[in-house]
């Protein structure tokens, strides 16, 4: 749209670029450094023993055999963990929200299947497990609840007796205008509950740490696959009762995070309580099986909705009451807690309500994932939207684009106090379906064609939030952390530069993309830039890589830190070519010369060294170059855009294929557009598996999970995904450094809703409604036998 | 996952392995591919004594598949059925399904004796050697014997084999010209929720050697007797089709899972078993 922005520095290399990925040449090489390479010179070995009950007392512990094992170095038990450390404690709590202890080991009550008991040191992992099998636990296996409706029925277990009068943790109401009176006014109102599934964000890389603790220098270094290694730290001083300055924690490549490695876990506090005791490296690492039980999981909620409309079809009121499940104790980032800001979506709703019920039960905690709330919030309102459509005899189009919010209407602020900064929604729906070809699809008849499927199309709107609102919003709901960034920019001899962030690399490119940013400000070439991820002993103490937050919070840090950086740098450059006014000069590529003009250059190289040797620098400058930058950005920005998908149902065995799927996306001004359509892609695959195949299932009876495991838990493989064809629009956002848009998380939003929608469009029976995902040919092939019993259809 | 304390035998010879066999006493696994094995042992929910590793046998790997059948050595992975000429002249629905197992890295490594023995409910291969009529060969200290592939499946990772007995061979009747196969997964090349093999020849009008398999259905992979005898000697019309649907579904009785519940199954059962032997009729499935 706005094409503004493919501006070129100097180099060449600043934004809008499709530079390639500098991590992936190591990676390729299978030079990644991940925490299962590292090897340290004796290092022990952690295994964990794991309630296998959904919930438990645990009545006794008996490891005299397993002490007896030759290789066994230490065994630790609940108790001693409780006096050792402290709960661990939550970065991201659930407003109002009561603390629920979270020790290292379950003292008394084991809460979830998966639960750390008892930990294992030996010499090998091998040993260790070994070691597991001769502990002695007996566990009185204690009343479970499932799932969140349930949980708040009458007559269910209290879990957490001491801590809460129910099994509700707490409600969050947020609501403007009338909604009640004015749906109960409204010509139609469509209304359902919807179920969204319990998944997980399995990265490649499950989770893993090394702790080794040096008595003498009395420095624990923790090396830690995290997205966050300063807020790694920070926890762990609090679990530990150390020091901060005791603590190091080393963040070297990461092999996927996805909201999941955010802060610690049990295993991080019990191996580094190890190291410790024993002075000697503890490594673990953990296994699928582990990782299904023990790694946050994520969604999970049902929503009992409601959308109304006049005749005429405008939107008059949106409500969602919904129970998020918590799982059975608070993780890092607790329950997702973006549903309600998105709910309303990009539409111009005045009267609307959220009501988010934090519901606890007997499953693995749920931890941040991709999204955070906002595929949940996406699904549930965009299909009742197209029930609206269809008690209306209106175009599902049609009626969104009378409804969408315009330009001019933003910015918008919700219900929630959100502001929706800018974009063309609109034009993003345009361009999806006139891609599409939807007025053609809609046309076709509505039989089955010669291979005897029916085929439909189906839209969604989206919006994501991306970064936060300033630090002050995080205080207001007890956040641990702020909203900025910080990086240093430090010169070297050879010409390049040094630039340190506590961000580490899980795949997200910011090696990439802060060269790239760095080069945009400065007209520094990226290739002179290296970036150091993820050392809390050498970067700023910054926030981190998560919440689509990292690019847009970073970008201001590099502006202020560059612009630094070259100021002093063009100074002495001035001196050094013996012209007055620096100003008249400027950075290009490798060298640094008259801005507008031809004439004399100096190598940057020669200006770092004279800087860094401190020798012939102009009189009122110090030694050395280098230069950190804090930034917290004021306002989020909302990405947007819109989805459509074609399918083809096959109405005997509600198997379908999803054959095209159009995505129009805004991120605002793109930093490098190659990895811009990486993370959609990525985020897209992450969706399709939520929407269609993805779901972690218990049993009802017994509580367990029934699919902890790379055989029956079914994420996509490349094979299963659809071809998609991706779209951009490029508004830049008014409210971030460069008009960036965060983009890590927008791909696994639209997905469900569209899928739906076209399922339900070929199925074209108004009685046939999906409100469940992930929506399986077993789903669809249930709801077309509930319609046929119901006489709908032949 | 670190596999619990296991003795490691490498035989090079089949005498020596069936020796290995039966000194532990029926605590010993046999390892050809290891693609179930191994990740049984890491989860430990196999702990043998001993691991049997017999992949440095000679000569259990040749295929020798003709006009009239033959026999394909136990040792033989799936990436070489796959990629056999004789198999796709002459065993057709072994080739084709080669194509549905696992992906890439478990088609170089599984073997089709491994397969057996190992006996997955929802295995491509116990069901496609249970279409084709093959039997195995198996040998111990005792000797050799020939067991019927519809003998050896006797339920979910449970055969008719006695601990100390490898299989050596899988033998191969003259295959029928035609065959057809369904299949239905969660995702790409997943293990099956249902799968349906049929093989016949035409003779005039009519189909004959009709074998009707399914696995997905029961506690193994099923040889639908009755209703390959209802469609014996007959053109496959539609009301003959129909009936044999009835009489496959009559001895099908699946369970739930996380891939589908037994009532899908059912119906994906009728859905598929009745488009394979349309296929047939239209002249069958191509590799």
């Amino acid at each position: 749209m706005v094409d503004l922005l493919h501006r070129h520095t100097a180099a060449g290399t600043g934004l809008g670029v499709s530079l390639p990925r500098v991590e992936d040449d190591r990676l390729l090489r299978g030079e990644g450094r991940f925490v299962d390479d590292l090897h340290p010179f004796q290092a022990l070995h952690m295994a964990v023993l794991r309630c296998p009950f959904p919930r438990a007392q645990v009545v006794s512990i008996d490891i005299s055999a397993a002490l007896e094992l030759t290789g066994v170095e230490q065994i630790l038990v609940g108790s001693q963990v409780a006096e050792r450390s402290e709960p661990i404690s939550v970065l991201r709590p659930v407003p109002g929200a009561p603390d629920l202890p979270f020790f290292a080991l379950a003292t008394d009550v084991a809460h979830f299947e998966g639960q750390p008991v008892v930990s294992v040191v030996a010499q090998s992992r091998a040993i260790a497990e070994d070691a597991l099998d001769l502990i002695d636990v007996e566990f009185d296996p204690l009343p479970h609840v499932s799932d969140v409706v349930s949980a708040m029925e009458p007559d269910a277990p209290l879990l957490h007796p001491n801590e809460l009068a129910t099994n509700r943790l707490v409600t969050n109401n947020q609501e403007r205008g009338n909604p009640d009176g004015e749906l109960a006014a409204s010509a139609v109102v469509a209304s359902d509950r919807f179920f969204v599934n319990r998944v997980t964000a399995l990265p490649m890389e499950g989770r893993a740490v090394v702790a080794e603790w040096r008595q003498g220098a009395r420095e624990l270094i923790v090396q830690h696959s995290t997205q966050t290694p300063h807020l790694v730290r920070k926890q762990l001083a609090e679990a530990l009762r150390l020091d901060e300055g005791s603590i190091r924690v080393l963040t070297d490549d990461v092999g996927g995070g996805f909201g999941m490695k955010l802060g610690i876990y049990p295993e991080d506090v019990l191996a580094c309580l190890h190291a410790l005791e024993l002075g000697r490296p503890v490594k673990w690492v953990e296994d699928r099986t582990e990782h299904f039980r023990a790694s946050t999981h994520a969604r999970e909620s049902v929503h009992d909705a409601s959308i109304g409309a006049t005749a005429d079809g405008r939107f008059t009121a949106m409500t969602n009451a919904y129970a998020t499940d918590l799982g059975a104790l608070n993780s890092p980032f607790g329950s997702a807690q973006l549903t309600s800001i998105t709910f309303g979506g990009p539409y111009n709703v005045e009267h609307i309500r959220t009501e988010r019920l934090v519901t606890v039960t007997s499953k693995t905690p749920i931890g941040a994932y991709r999204g955070y709330g906002q595929p949940e919030s996406n699904f549930v309102r965009e299909v009742l939207i197209d029930r609206i459509a269809r008690q209306l005899g209106r175009d599902p189009l049609d009626l969104r684009l009378q409804n969408l919010l315009r330009p001019e209407d933003l910015p918008w602020t919700n219900h929630t106090g959100a502001i929706l900064d800018s974009g063309d929604y609109a034009a993003t729906l345009r361009m999806a379906t006139e891609r599409v070809g939807y007025d053609a699809l809609r046309a076709a008849g509505r039989g089955p064609r010669a291979d005897g499927r029916l085929t439909g199309v189906g839209l969604s709107c989206f919006i994501e939030r991306t970064g936060y609102p300033s630090a002050r919003f995080l205080a207001n709901r007890g956040s641990q952390f702020g909203a900025h960034e910080g990086v240093t920019l430090r010169a070297n001899r050879s010409g390049g530069i040094d630039l340190i962030t506590g961000v580490s690399s899980f795949g997200q490119s910011s090696e990439t993309t802060f060269a790239q940013l760095l080069s945009e400000v400065t007209g520094i070439d990226a290739g002179l830039v290296r970036v150091h991820t993820g050392d809390t002993g050498a970067s700023p103490v910054n926030t981190g890589g998560f919440a689509s937050r990292t690019t847009i919070a970073a970008a201001g840090a590099i502006e202020l830190a560059g612009l630094e950086f070259v100021g002093k740098a063009l100074r002495i450059a001035a001196w050094l070519l013996e012209i007055d006014d620096p100003t008249s000069l400027a950075v290009r590529g490798t060298d640094i010369g008259p801005r507008d003009s031809d004439g004399p250059t100096v190598p940057l190289a020669d200006v770092f060294s004279t800087a860094i040797l401190g020798q012939g620098i102009p009189p009122s400058e110090a030694p050395g170059l280098e230069a950190t930058a804090y930034y917290e950005p004021q306002a989020a920005a909302y990405a947007f855009g819109s989805a459509a998908a074609v399918v083809a149902v096959d109405p005997e065995t509600g198997d379908f294929t999803i054959e095209r799927f159009v995505m129009v996306h805004d991120c605002g001004v793109p930093v490098n557009p190659m990895l811009v359509e990486g993370q959609v892609l990525g985020a897209l695959a992450q969706g399709f598996g939520a929407a269609l195949m993805e779901e972690l299932r218990y049993d009802p009876d017994t509580g367990q999970l029934l699919n902890g495991s790379l055989l029956d838990y079914f994420a996509p493989t490349a094979a299963d995904l659809p071809h998609v064809e991706l779209l951009h629009t490029e508004v830049p956002s008014p409210v971030t450094p460069l008009g960036v848009r965060g983009v890590g998380e927008i791909g696994t939003i639209p997905p469900g809703a569209a899928i739906v929608n076209a399922v339900c469009d070929a199925l074209s029976d108004p009685q046939i409604e999906l409100s469940r995902l992930p929506v399986t040919p077993e789903a669809v092939w249930r709801a077309l036998a509930d319609a046929a019993a119901k006489g709908g259809r032949a | 996952m670190k596999a619990a304390p296991f003795a490691y035998v490498r035989p090079s010879s089949v005498a020596e392995a069936v020796t290995a066999l039966a000194e532990h006493e029926g605590m010993a696994r046999v390892l050809a591919g290891g693609q179930s094995l191994v990740p049984m042992l890491n989860m430990r929910l196999m702990r043998p004594t001993a691991v049997v590793d017999v992949n440095r046998i000679p000569g259990l790997d040749t295929v020798a598949i003709g006009p009239e059948g033959g026999s394909i050595g136990s040792l033989t992975r799936y990436s070489t059925l796959e990629a056999s000429a004789d198999i796709a002249a002459h065993l057709a629905l072994l080739t084709t399904v080669t194509r549905h197992i696992g992906d890439r890295q478990v088609r170089n490594r599984g073997t089709i004796g491994g397969s057996l023995a190992q006996a997955d409910p929802v295995g491509e291969m116990p069901l496609a050697c249970l279409a084709l009529g093959a039997s195995v060969l198996v040998q111990s200290v005792s000797g050799t014997r020939e067991v019927p592939v519809h003998e050896l499946l006797l339920g979910p990772y449970w055969t008719s084999l006695e601990p100390d007995e490898l299989i050596v061979e899988v033998r191969f009747p003259t295959a029928p010209s035609l065959f057809a196969f369904s299949e239905v997964t969660r995702r790409h090349n997943d293990f099956a929720v249902l799968a349906v093999a049929v093989t016949a020849t035409r003779t005039g009008e009519g189909f004959t050697g009709v074998r009707l398999a399914a696995s997905g259905v029961e506690a193994t992979a099923i040889l639908a007797e009755d209703a390959s005898a209802v469609l014996e000697g007959t053109s496959l019309s539609d009301a003959e089709i129909a009936a044999a649907v009835e009489a496959t579904v009559d001895v099908a009785d699946p369970s739930d899972d996380v891939r589908a519940s037994a009532e899908y199954r059912v119906h994906l059962l009728r859905v598929h078993v009745r488009r394979a032997l349309e296929r047939l009729r239209d002249g069958g499935d191509r590799v």
